[in-house]
């Protein structure tokens, strides 16, 4: 265990990029965490100050502050918490529904397999977004249902995953021998199938978490995610989009906000899937 | 690799909507066309039957229909369009109106007595949008070819009626079929017919040739109505020539677009207000206390200031700034949280822990801010207004729902006059309905209601019916079945090449674009 570990920081060191990646994940998690107690102005995620809107970044409001008077930074880092909680909803989600299936599709093949794919391909001809804001549209515009909807829009993806390497696990030698001697068929699949199923779901994941912060905050922009004043970054930026011509700053820090993000979670996945995949080439 | 395709990816899709938000695909000028551009915030047309509107469409059917007289709110004075002239009889009951002989339909036929009357009687019959207005009539006579006569059941100010700016509309009987005129059609008299049809968005009309005021002088010969949620995008066309008219901007915009010489800013006096409107009809709403906790959380100066800008003014009672009815008189609720949290208590909710169902427009920035001070100033007592934004057919839906456990607890909605009198805003929203129209606080008062039936037989202005208004007012005041936040001013941003633009608040957001021409 320790040797693995050990093994997989020393591809890690090798690589910075998985480095800075994995460091702005836990700057991420710990503005999330410690929101309340980072924020210089945490009543700003709801309280309005009509005496201070529109200031422009100043030692009192690195970000200003915007229409409603309210300090930027402090809506920012609460935003934190909100892409978190979408993306560990979201991927859990997906993952909870698309797991299960690709597993049973992959293990089992014949016609089950035929039934489960074809369904999975009705959901994944459509692009994610466009489904997605159907039912978002469909449910209403919260911030549950956004996420319910990109859940619904992102499963396909993992269950055809899951379900292309369980097709080449059930043909190994393990599982064969597992089979021969009478091992029962749940026991296959959670002890053989699904562990080895698991590193290119994790690298998957990871990236799908930018991905679906991307996703909710577009849900947002186009109204049909989070609504006011809830600081969820997308939101920020369709509300702030209306001053960019005179107030650069509103739309900016939550736009560059999503932007590490992403970035942080992106360059996470690329540097999981080298560690968990020595096969991988650099690029 | 894989990072930076994906990094292009997204680089080049950002920019292909970049372009396709700003690289509008407009008509361009032919070499003698002139061709007018029209901005405003919601939906171009969201009902095509003349008989039936009560919105966004006010713009551009104001332009291809017409009513038998136009109000000037200005000057207090009338202008015959398809009436020449008009007389009333003493008790204010009779009214008889001379029509304009040569006026012809868009479809080529030609406007008289009985067109005027299946109209008013389409329109009454079908009892949607405005049609109330046309409440006192009770019967429409043919006296010849060019004379028509209402005639009252109660004293009406007829002429004001027949000046609306919905629901008064003459338009052709032969071409009246519902359906004919929601697949993009018009039959009526205006300088403009519709053209093309471009979605929700985009309404293109053209010159009728055929005009009675004719087309001698200068005019545009077609105008885009076309709809921008966008206000950044609509001030980059009207700076940069590519819009003319410009319905309204944040007033930040208007501040930065003051010294630019391209447009032309104006901040015109208006009659539109912002509405509240409480559920009268579930709990907890149903309870009048609560409804004035509400009253007494509603920051109204901060919302001057922060939703309008400074550009308009606390409402005090129903009837706006600017109208007559509107008096210092009337009883007004304060932003006040220590009457409010007594008051909750006194309800029965010591601890808040209400939770509110509250729609409003969406695209609408300062009903947005409006709803974000309200909300935060509501959350200090524990009370959660859950607002949503929605668009208005999908609000309205809701609000009408014959279910009534299905409907919303609180709406908010502007509101300007269908007709330019007081009693718009008394009947419109608070006269008992039996299937909601736009009561959709669900009032139902009868001693109200006959107040309003003996309000309206006062003549207009008179210190007696501005005595009703007080009264009426005060009564919506001590039950607060809705009520106003503020009366709003309108920020109108035009090219400055463009000329002949008059602002009317009798006719909000209308350009006559008959009388305006590019210089």
């Amino acid at each position: 265990m320790w040797r693995r570990l050990r093994e997989a920081a020393r591809r890690a060191k090798r690589n910075p990029l998985t480095v800075v990646g994995l460091l702005m994940v836990a700057l991420v998690i710990v503005l999330a965490i410690f929101a309340p107690w980072i924020a210089p102005h945490p009543r700003d995620i709801q309280v309005v100050h009509p005496n201070d809107l529109f200031r422009p970044p100043s030692l009192e409001h690195l970000f200003g502050t915007d229409e409603m008077g309210r300090d930027i930074l402090s809506r920012v880092i609460f935003g934190t918490r909100i892409s978190l909680r979408i993306g560990t909803l979201v991927v859990v989600l997906a993952l909870a529904i698309g797991l299960p299936l690709g597993i049973i599709a992959g293990t089992f093949g014949g016609l089950l397999d035929e039934i489960l794919m074809r369904v999975t391909d009705i959901f994944l001809s459509f692009p994610p977004l466009l489904l997605a804001m159907a039912i978002s549209a469909a449910l209403g515009p919260r911030l549950e249902n956004a996420m319910i909807a990109i859940a619904i829009a992102w499963w396909p993806w993992y269950a055809r995953l899951i379900r292309s390497e369980a097709v080449s696990i059930r043909e190994r030698a393990y599982v064969e021998a597992a089979r021969a001697v009478g091992t029962s068929w749940p026991r296959i699949l959670l002890r053989h199938v699904l562990p080895n199923c698991l590193a290119p779901v994790i690298v998957q994941a990871s990236m799908d978490f930018g991905s679906v912060i991307l996703t909710s905050a577009s849900l947002s922009f186009l109204g049909l995610g989070a609504q006011p004043p809830t600081p969820e970054w997308g939101l920020m930026i369709t509300v702030g989009r209306t001053f960019f011509l005179t107030h650069w700053w509103i739309v900016t820090f939550p736009g560059l906000a999503i932007l590490l993000a992403v970035l942080a979670f992106n360059l996470t996945g690329d540097g999981l899937r080298e560690i968990l995949d020595p096969k991988a080439k650099r690029w | 690799m894989t990072l930076y395709l994906r990094a292009f990816r997204t680089a080049a899709a950002a920019l292909a909507v970049l372009l396709a938000a700003l690289g509008l695909s407009l008509p361009l000028a032919g070499a003698d066309l002139q061709i007018a551009v029209h901005v405003q915030a919601a939906e171009v047309v969201p009902v095509w039957d003349p008989s039936d509107g009560a919105s966004g469409e006010i713009a551009l059917m104001n332009n291809v229909y017409e009513a038998l007289l136009r109000y000037n709110a200005v000057e207090n004075t009338f202008e015959p369009i398809l009436a020449t002239s008009y007389e009333k009889s003493a008790d204010l009951k009779t009214w008889t109106f001379k029509l304009r002989q040569g006026v012809k339909f868009h479809t080529g036929n030609v406007m008289d007595a009985a067109a005027v009357k299946f109209c008013v009687d389409r329109t009454i019959a079908r009892g949607r949008g405005s049609a109330y207005i046309w409440g006192p009539v009770d019967s429409v006579e043919v006296v010849d070819p060019y004379t028509v006569r209402f005639h009252l059941n109660m004293p009406a100010p007829l002429d004001l009626i027949a000046a609306a700016g919905y629901s008064a509309y003459i338009f052709d009987p032969a071409y009246s079929d519902s359906d004919w005129f929601n697949a993009g059609h018009d039959s009526g008299t205006g300088p403009y017919t519709i053209d093309t049809v471009e979605g929700r968005e985009k309404v293109i009309v053209k010159k009728f040739a055929d005009y009675w005021r004719g087309w001698e002088g200068k005019h545009f010969d077609r105008i885009v109505f076309l709809t921008l949620g966008e206000a950044s995008t609509s001030r980059l066309m009207v700076e940069t020539g590519k819009a003319d008219f410009v319905e309204s901007l944040p007033a930040t915009d208007i501040e930065a677009l003051r010294n630019n010489s391209a447009v032309r800013v104006e901040v015109n006096p208006s009659l539109q207000n912002l509405m509240v409107l409480y559920n009268t009809q579930r709990e907890p709403l149903d309870n009048p206390l609560v409804r004035r906790v509400l009253s007494y959380l509603i920051p109204y100066e901060d919302t001057v200031k922060v939703a309008l800008g400074g550009y308009g003014q606390v409402a005090r009672g129903v009837i706006p700034h600017g109208l007559w009815g509107h008096s210092d008189r009337v009883e007004t609720f304060t932003y006040s949280p220590t009457v409010a949290k007594a008051l909750l208590a006194q309800a029965g909710y010591p601890n808040g822990g209400l939770k509110l169902f509250t729609t409003y427009p969406a695209g609408y920035d300062d009903i947005r801010k409006t709803v974000e001070l309200w909300k935060a100033a509501c959350a200090e007592l524990n009370i959660e207004l859950d607002a949503r934004a929605m668009p208005t057919a999908e609000r309205n839906a809701i609000a009408r729902s014959p279910d009534p456990t299905k409907r919303q607890d609180i709406y908010l909605l502007y509101w300007w006059p269908d007709y330019a009198n007081p009693d718009s805003f008394l009947s419109g929203m608070f006269y008992s309905q039996e299937k909601p129209a736009y009561n959709l606080c669900y009032y139902k008062n009868p001693t109200f209601d006959a107040l309003i039936d003996y309000a309206i037989t006062l003549p207009a202005g008179t210190p007696g019916a501005i005595d009703m208004m007080v009264e009426l007012q005060n009564m919506l005041q001590r039950e607060a079945p809705g009520i106003a936040v503020w009366d709003m001013q309108y920020l109108r941003v035009t090219a400055s090449s463009l000329k002949g633009y008059v602002d009317n608040s009798a006719y909000p957001n209308v350009v006559f674009w008959y009388n305006c021409y590019r210089e």
